[in-house]
């Protein structure tokens, strides 16, 4: 799952180091615009609902938390 | 009111000498009633506008904190059934609140607009017929406070924070007087507890607003009015000047609109800061922006993230849009079919954010022409990045940052001439002249010195710029100049207050001819 996600963030933000970055949103690497972008691609690749409230940043700060967001949405 | 008044001055000092010698409990009342009374003496009768948006909202959220509670009482096996339940109702209440607000500022705001649309339409069915129209005086700060009502009973229905139950607490929340000239629209979440905090009287903060203030006064009686009488001039009739007086009085009313504004904030941030109260910024530096994107996250800020949370994000991940992308991806292949959607939903915010101005057909053309720049550059990204890889530009390199500020700054340029011309073919006109008929000798021969400002007013606004540029690199670079100020001297910083006022009564509200004019974005 890892390595799919980091294809979506990596083909709709280019040259960012995902796997370092812990403030993807805090540090606006990440803008509104991407999130959509990304959560359209996470809804499709993984078929999981994302919500609007689940649009904070503490969710897409990180690689890790967007997985930990995938995988609640899939429980 | 004006902030420019001297009411407004002894308002604001009555209001602090209040706050911090009533008993602390009283405080909350003190801002209340001060807010009050500045909506009273500015507005009129239209607080009624005010109490009706608050009692909306009341009511509403207090009807969301009830089924939120329901829902949050249920057990964990039952939460999913009972949430489901509940849902319709939770719409149909959020939906009734923004209806009754949005629909009032429509009939207020958009209505006459609409009624000439019609019109041809009326007389073609019935000949004669004619559309009533509104003759409902507009608020003031009606677009400001009515958003920020409806984004705190949307966080209640998201569940981000319970219902205030105590109304006059809400008023307050709603009508916090020094954001109703032009907000900003900040969040109940971070606004609603600092009004109610109690607290002793803190200097640092006191000086901070001063600061702050005698820095708007500044952007707005030195800069702004001083502008305004070359722009209005010019505007008044531009089918008598030059192309070349035509653009320099667009870039008079970039300079103009920009001092006013962000100066009427920094007077709303520092009148807040005497109470302790720190509200949303609103500002960071536009001028600096490589791209309208960019500048669109620093250019009003509070507008652009209300859009965001409560208009982009739950369009562009609505179901609607969902089965558009699908589509989109099916149909078209590559990064273009993935991004249409979220494509489609920006240009639809910035063309809202367009007509949030104001009804007539500039703001409109307004929005679509920031709507159209931005979609373009989404949808042309990947082509935009070859023609770099071809032209070896380094992305990290001074010239190519460059370059986009300055790329960024002539199309917010070439977007002025829609807002400020009397009219949206006036704006065409002008840009036309501009480009072909431009009479460059104007800007040397004289002709300047004949728009209403005298040779030492364009130094001194030509000065003025420079120091505000380079305290907005300085803090672009460096961070905030006044913390920054506290580790100086007292002499110096006392200087700093001093230095700021001498030339505010020098060069803004002591001038024989000195007309003070109301804030630009009052009118929205």
């Amino acid at each position: 799952m890892l390595e799919e996600l980091l294809e979506i963030l990596t083909e709709a933000v280019p040259g960012v180091d995902f796997e370092t970055e812990t403030a993807l949103v805090d540090d606006e690497i990440l803008e509104s615009l991407d999130i959509v972008t990304i959560v359209s691609e996470i809804k499709e690749a993984f078929d999981v609902e994302i919500s609007v409230d689940d649009l904070v940043p503490e969710n897409f700060n990180s690689v890790q938390a967007m997985l930990a967001l995938i995988e609640a949405r899939k429980e | 009111m004006s902030f420019t008044s001297l009411a407004f001055l002894l308002l604001v000092g009555g209001a602090v000498l209040a706050y911090y010698i009533l008993p602390k409990r009283c405080q909350w009342m003190v801002l209340l009633a001060v807010s009050m009374v500045f909506y009273w003496v500015g507005g009129g009768k239209t607080i009624l506008y005010v109490f009706y948006t608050a009692a909306t909202v009341y009511a509403a959220t207090l009807l969301l904190g009830h089924f939120n509670a329901l829902k949050n009482a249920a057990p964990k096996e039952e939460k999913k059934a009972v949430a489901a339940k509940y849902k319709p109702y939770r719409r149909a209440v959020v939906l009734a609140a923004c209806l009754a607000n949005f629909v009032l500022l429509y009939v207020l705001k958009y209505w006459n607009f609409t009624a000439g649309l019609l019109q041809p339409l009326a007389d073609r069915l019935s000949p004669g017929a004619q559309i009533p129209l509104s003759e409902l005086v507009l608020p003031l700060g009606v677009s400001f406070f009515m958003f920020q009502s409806v984004g705190y009973v949307i966080d209640v229905y998201r569940d981000k924070h319970p219902p205030e139950k105590n109304f006059a607490k809400l008023l307050l929340f709603v009508s916090f007087f020094p954001q109703m000239v032009q907000g900003p629209i900040s969040r109940f979440h971070e606004l609603e507890p600092q009004l109610l905090a109690q607290r002793n009287l803190d200097c640092t903060s006191l000086k901070y607003g001063i600061q702050l203030i005698l820095w708007g006064y500044f952007k707005k009686l030195v800069i702004a009015d001083r502008a305004a009488v070359l722009v209005n001039s010019v505007m008044g009739n531009p089918w008598s000047h030059s192309g070349s007086v035509l653009a320099f009085s667009i870039f008079f009313y970039c300079i103009q609109l920009y001092c006013d504004f962000s100066g009427g904030i920094d007077i709303t941030r520092g009148v807040a800061q005497l109470f302790g109260i720190d509200l949303a910024e609103n500002f960071r530096r536009p001028v600096f922006s490589t791209s309208l994107t960019d500048f669109w996250r620093r250019w009003h800020i509070t507008l652009g993230a209300w859009m965001r949370d409560y208009l982009f994000y739950p369009m562009s991940l609505s179901k609607p849009f969902g089965r558009l992308g699908r589509y989109t991806r099916k149909h078209i292949k590559g990064k273009l079919g993935k991004i249409i959607p979220t494509s489609l939903a920006t240009f639809i915010i910035y063309f809202v954010i367009g007509i949030w101005h104001g009804a007539n057909w500039r703001y409109v053309a307004f929005g679509f022409w920031n709507g159209a720049i931005i979609t373009a550059s989404l949808l042309l990204a990947p082509r935009f990045l070859k023609w770099k890889e071809a032209l070896h530009i380094d992305d990290q390199s001074k010239g190519w940052h460059l370059f986009q500020v300055i790329r960024t700054n002539l199309l917010v340029f070439l977007g002025r001439y829609i807002t400020r011309a009397p009219r949206f073919l006036t704006a065409v006109w002008m840009v036309k002249e501009t480009l072909l008929h431009p009479h460059w000798g104007d800007l040397t021969n004289g002709t300047l010195l004949t728009l209403g400002l005298s040779g030492s007013d364009f130094l001194v606004i030509a000065l003025s710029m420079a120091v505000l540029l380079a305290a907005e690199w300085y803090q672009e670079k460096k961070g905030p100049i006044r913390p920054a100020l506290e580790k100086q001297t007292p002499f110096v910083q006392w200087l700093a207050i001093l230095i700021p006022l001498v030339v505010l009564f020098c060069f803004g509200v002591l001038r024989a001819d000195y007309i003070s004019s109301d804030f630009i974005y009052k009118q929205f």
